[in-house]
């Protein structure tokens, strides 16, 4: 085992065992907002199409994704830090990636349940069957790391945890109303189509529908690319964010 | 050739405010060094430049010969460092986290779990290894923070209020380690308020002020400074009227400063009062720690910084 993967695993092991009481709660928690996102944007539109219908799942399997790396990671981080968690462990001497690679694939696995759920809840609500590629298992850690680099730089750089969560928020309800995740491309002004063109979860939702349906009109080679390309740059600014002295 | 130097160290944050303005000292092996100062003197953002967690603006800091501005991870290297607070781990159990930072130390598994083991054993934790960091009280908190600092085995140690929160049994326990690790040629960069007990373990310290060395020293030369003086403190059953030779310490209530000179006065007027039955107890020492340190930066940052 490399230097790095050794710290990781341990890394890994001793942050499952911080979080052991809250790990249960917190996937609870996200289970009931996929919960919420499936069938709730469902109660507004009155006799869903399957194609909407099949929007809403992926995009909400999607949102899922998208509030690990900029939600998640970047609340943790951010309470780390201020509780002076963060510092701690950057002083070890350990690549601070390893650190952060660990928080990543914690904040993961506790939404990756709410994925799959979103996506099943959505397969028997609106009775659309699931047509999974294996290639899902390339795009949802490639739609997390495009993301992660972000998240990390928020809690890093960010002067107060109040910034940080209120960032959270804002980037949520962007994604949620203003970009291609829930709703085709095409539904949105002409300016936010344009900045979907620059941003992750427009890839990430193309590749999760491209994954688990039969909806035309998707690029998943062309998604995984862009989101291999944005994964590089996220853990470029990660790693930028974690050497960073004041 | 020392294990730590700073020179001319000078830190300027962005908004203007500077925090550190030329300090120089040096950590010898084997020697505990104690930083003292209050609160804002700039002690923090040091210790933060010495583990490489912030950029100075402008002079060096060199450990073990080697600039670790230059080159900020070999400090997390060779340096063990127990941060002040209440070192937040949630749920994680105190032998588990000692184990796991002894790994993530470079330590393999089976000597992380002999270091881990002695480490409990050495600060008396054994009852409290699979309690939770979040449910520990401060003090078991604190020491198996500075278990986690020396589990490694690290030569030079930075320890930022190691006793906070300690019970006095276990603070003798901490103190007892520092000195045993030291005399094994650990070299210790020691932030403490706690001047009473530090001074047992200390070989040189510096007060800082106002991002300043104000003094530094050994614990015997700096006494000289206050040689002159000496403390009285005196409980009274009621109110009373201080000697006029006595100078209250507003810091500490009941307690006086006294010219040696004025000894015999004070002396008799003392027993004046024991047989008047007007005082409960009394003691007259030497001039401590604490009285350098309020003599260097004001009695009243002094007080603040208790």
């Amino acid at each position: 085992m490399t230097t790095f993967a050794r710290q990781f695993a341990d890394m890994f092991s001793l942050t499952i065992r911080m979080y052991r009481e809250q790990t249960w709660f917190l996937s609870m928690v996200n289970i009931a907002f996929a919960f919420g996102l499936v069938l709730g944007f469902g109660y507004l539109v009155p006799d869903i199409s399957r194609e909407t219908a099949l929007f809403l799942t992926t995009g909400a399997a999607t949102q899922m994704i998208v509030t690990i790396g900029l939600v998640g990671l970047p609340q943790g981080l951010s309470q780390a830090k201020a509780e002076g968690r963060l510092d701690y462990f950057f002083t070890l001497p350990i690549h601070r990636e390893a650190y952060l690679l660990a928080q990543v694939t914690f904040v993961a696995l506790l939404s990756l349940p709410a994925v799959l759920f979103a996506l099943v809840l959505g397969a028997w609500n609106y009775g659309f069957p699931l047509e999974v590629s294996p290639w899902l298992l390339a795009a949802v850690p490639l739609a997390v790391l495009s993301l992660a680099g972000l998240g990390v730089a928020m809690a890093v750089v960010s002067p107060h945890q109040q910034l940080t969560n209120a960032l959270t928020q804002l980037i949520i309800f962007y994604v949620l109303f203003f970009a291609p995740v829930l709703m085709p491309r095409e539904q949105l002004p002409w300016l936010l189509r344009q900045a979907a063109l620059v941003l992750p979860p427009t890839y990430a939702a193309d590749a999760m529908r491209a994954t688990v349906t039969d909806l035309p009109g998707t690029h998943l080679f062309r998604s995984l690319a862009f989101m291999a390309a944005f994964s590089a740059g996220s853990l470029a600014l990660a790693s930028a964010a974690a050497r960073r002295r004041g | 050739m020392p294990v730590l130097e700073v020179d001319r160290l000078v830190k300027r944050y962005r908004g203007g405010t500077l925090a550190n303005d030329g300090i120089t000292l040096a950590v010898e092996p084997g020697e505990v060094y104690g930083l003292l100062g209050p609160n804002g003197a700039g002690k923090t953002t040091l210790v933060r430049q010495v583990l490489g967690l912030l950029r100075p603006t402008s002079g060096g800091i060199r450990l073990n010969g080697r600039d670790v501005v230059a080159n900020p991870g070999y400090a997390r290297q060779a340096i063990g460092f127990l941060p002040q607070g209440q070192f937040l781990m949630d749920q994680v159990h105190v032998d588990e986290l000692i184990h796991g930072i002894a790994k993530l130390r470079g330590l393999p598994r089976a000597e992380a779990r002999r270091a881990t083991e002695h480490w409990i054993e050495r600060l008396d934790l054994g009852t409290f290894r699979a309690t939770p960091l979040a449910t520990a009280s401060g003090g078991v908190r604190r020491l198996a923070g500075f278990a986690c600092t020396v589990v490694g085995g690290s030569r030079m140690l930075v320890l930022d209020e190691p006793t906070n929160d300690i019970d006095p049994v276990r603070r003798a326990l901490l103190w007892g380690s520092i000195a045993e690790l030291a005399r094994d040629g650990a070299s210790v960069l020691l932030v403490t308020h706690n001047l009473a007990e530090a001074e047992r373990v200390i070989g040189r310290f510096a007060i800082i002020d106002h991002g300043r060395i104000v003094r530094e020293g050994t614990p015997a030369a700096l006494r000289t400074l206050v040689s002159d003086h000496l403390r009285v403190e005196i409980t009274a059953t009621g109110a009373m009227t201080p000697h006029a030779a006595l100078r209250a310490d507003t810091a500490n209530p009941g307690s006086y400063l006294l010219d040696h000179r004025d000894l015999a006065a004070v002396s008799a007027w003392i027993q004046g009062l024991r047989e008047a039955g007007s005082i409960l107890d009394f003691r007259i020492a030497p001039p401590t720690l604490d009285d350098i340190y309020a003599a260097s930066v004001g009695s009243e940052a002094a007080g603040s910084a208790a």
